[in-house]
């Protein structure tokens, strides 16, 4: 992870992605393996989600999750006030972070202050953003990601390309080979219960190893200051019992306001997520291990990151606040599904993030230029979102806001053409001289390169010479 | 907690939930309960038994039935270190028992509570995980069980797991494998 440079301006794209959007977008599209590993993945997410809508009534469960979420937002600063107080009765600590880099300097902070060499972390998007792993690694400490697919990232030096299953772009064969390099030997089993076995027990080394525990937080439940980790693989449950010290980061916008809406989230999530209707674990942690308590952390801090969030309310985006991070919007999404989410270039990629990393990148990175156009508008995505957040509505808004000098160009290009084609005089004159245009250009019925701007289409479809075309 | 007046119905539904989570369960009489516990456990292998420190531990006698086994008990806080403790060091077939405080049948999911004697990492740092689960313990649903366990007034405990089966990870080519860090096998005595 020593090979990352770290962005002056802190913003949230990765820093050591390279190439600009549509060149990693052209790589991924050629990479057969990747689409293989991609269609996989979209398909048995698919499937468990039919049995999701069939048999546990998900689609009805929308409604609720979409109600509760807009409460949570439209009363988010009472919350995290209630949030708060709680978590420090339990007796914990709260910080409230205004960007990454305050995020990162806290728990590098805390970590040099305790000694702490190595560092335990459990899958989360928001240690992602705010690069903790570059952070402690610039600070010496050693981070491991314990998430197994986070893990074989981390080896593979790579980004996560899904919010929910990290490593989906990598099979097998590409799995074993990383767990060989790290381990320093060949003798690492090819199977998936021998790759998984495997991994069991070198992560477990690190875990005893490990001084922090560093966790996500997919909810807060403001009424009793408690914090829900969901997973499936127990590494969560070790991050957060198992080391001294246990530091949560959760994104300001995380919190429901008690446990009749956490009750209901925590199921919608799995079912949106991974086709299940409920995740193997969810860890609910209210402050530190308690006096005659054998094990658990001694002490418990919950980091709240608000990193351009708190700015979204109130504005025609406050609704992409209301999202549970399931990742449903990437799989159904046309565009992730054949370009992964490395193409991307963020932490948050598909659908959610291409309208969230502009607003928190701010409107001069060129995520905000290029990533609200990684769609096709088909609305896939608004429909799969068990929140019911109108993701097409908010890609369109963001496109609007996206004002890089060409699309300011073609703005200008957009509207002579309106006037052109307003009266019916020019209009016409506008369409003879195309006719004579396409037949002068055309071979054997067919154009296949025109001048100008028209190059690139002709660069990827012919055009019929005859227009109107005839059969 | 709570006893529904249809327990019957609600515990044929958690038994099929268990199996859907890849759970096994037992439906044994309180009477027969340590011993029949402490037989399943001599099947599979089990080497250590790692017990919550528990109420109905002592009333169904298992530590002694599970002695009678030969198998080696540790009664929580075991006072382990923690490379042992992560079964890293000694045996290898170590079982967990916990005693869940509740159990939605919907999901087959079992409410761990941590306390004194009941530590939150027995049934994901061992191998195997037994839960002991009085019958009366079951509730429908997630949303009863959560809001039993955080009812107003009820100081509420410093950790609750829910548990929904044995450990598994789909991280690899998408397809579900079990034991990635949890327990590998997950069986529910419950206890009639
Ligand atoms: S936007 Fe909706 S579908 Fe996409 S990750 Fe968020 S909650 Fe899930």
């Amino acid at each position: 992870m020593s090979t990352r440079r770290r962005r002056a301006d802190g913003g949230v794209a990765y820093l050591d992605v390279q190439g600009t959007l549509r060149e990693r977008t052209v790589d991924a599209l050629r990479d057969r393996t990747l689409r293989g590993n991609l269609d996989t993945a979209a398909a048995s997410w698919g499937e468990g989600r039919e049995g999701m809508r069939r048999d546990h009534g998900l689609d009805e469960m929308r409604e609720r999750a979409r109600e509760i979420r807009q409460s949570n937002i439209r009363n988010l600063p009472a919350l995290l006030a209630e949030m708060q107080a709680n978590v420090r009765d339990a007796g914990g600590t709260v910080v409230r972070a205004a960007d990454g880099a305050e995020a990162c300097r806290y728990i590098t902070g805390l970590a040099k202050a305790r000694g702490v060499k190595v560092v335990a972390k459990s899958k989360s998007m928001a240690t992602e953003e705010i690069k903790l792993n570059e952070a402690l690694d610039d600070a010496g400490i050693e981070v491991v990601e314990t998430d197994l697919g986070e893990w074989i990232l981390q080896l593979a030096n790579e980004h996560p390309s899904h919010i929910i299953a990290p490593a989906v772009h990598l099979n097998r064969e590409q799995v074993a080979a990383l767990f060989r390099e790290e381990a320093g030997t060949d003798d690492v089993p090819d199977d998936r219960e021998g790759l998984v076995a495997h991994a069991r027990v070198r992560l477990r080394e690190k875990f005893a190893a490990a001084g922090i525990g560093v966790s996500g937080v997919n909810l807060g439940v403001a009424s009793t200051g408690t914090i829900c980790v969901v997973e499936n693989e127990g590494n969560a449950r070790l991050v957060t019992s198992q080391p001294r010290i246990h530091v949560a980061v959760m994104g300001m916008e995380r919190v429901v306001a008690d446990w009749d809406e956490a009750a209901h989230i925590l199921q919608v999530l799995p079912m949106a997520a991974i086709g299940q209707d409920a995740a193997n674990y969810v860890n609910l942690i209210t402050g530190p291990r308690r006096e005659g308590e054998a094990d658990g952390p001694e002490e418990f801090h919950l980091v709240i990151i608000d990193g351009g969030r708190g700015a979204l309310r109130g504005t025609e985006f406050e609704e992409a606040l209301a999202c549970i991070r399931c990742g449903a919007c990437l799989y159904s999404c046309p565009m992730w599904r054949s370009v992964g989410g490395q193409a991307y270039g963020s932490p948050y990629s598909g659908p959610i993030g291409a309208v969230i990393t502009p607003l928190l990148e701010g409107p001069s990175s060129p995520a905000s230029r290029d990533l609200p156009f990684m769609s096709s508008l088909c609305g896939a995505c608004g429909e799969a979102c068990p929140v019911g957040i109108p993701l097409q509505d908010l890609l369109v808004r963001a496109r609007a806001r996206a004002s890089s000098p060409a699309t300011r160009k073609s703005g200008i290009a957009f509207r002579a053409w309106s006037r052109l084609w307003r009266r019916p005089a020019t209009y016409r004159a506008w369409m003879a001289g195309w006719r004579l245009m396409l037949r002068a250009r055309g071979r054997n019925g067919w154009v296949t390169e025109l001048p100008g701007p028209g190059a690139g289409w002709t660069e990827v479809r012919d055009m019929p010479a005859r227009w109107p075309p005839r059969r | 907690m709570s006893t529904a007046p249809d327990q019957a119905g609600v515990l044929d539904l958690l038994l099929a939930s268990l199996a859907r989570r890849k759970a096994t369960a037992q439906v044994v009489d309180r009477a027969e309960a340590g011993r029949a516990t402490a037989r399943w456990m001599a099947d599979a292998g089990v080497a250590r038994a790692v017990v919550a420190s528990d109420q109905v531990v002592e009333e169904i006698g298992l530590v002694d039935a599970l002695r009678r086994e030969g198998i080696d008990v540790l009664m929580w806080p075991t006072g382990l270190g923690s490379r042992e403790a992560l079964g890293l060091e000694g045996p290898l077939d170590v079982c967990g028992v916990t005693v869940p405080a509740l159990a939605v049948a919907e999901r087959g999911t079992l409410v761990l509570e941590a306390s004194g004697g009941h530590g939150r990492g027995i049934d994901v740092t061992s191998r195997h995980h037994v839960a002991l689960l009085p019958a009366d313990r079951v509730v429908r649903t997630l949303s009863e069980a959560l809001a039993l366990t955080y009812a107003d007034g009820r100081t509420p405990p410093s950790a609750v797991s829910l548990v929904s089966g044995p450990s598994r990870s789909s991280d690899i080519e998408k397809i579900s494998t079990l034991g990635a860090h949890g327990a590998l096998t997950e069986h529910v005595v419950v206890m009639s």
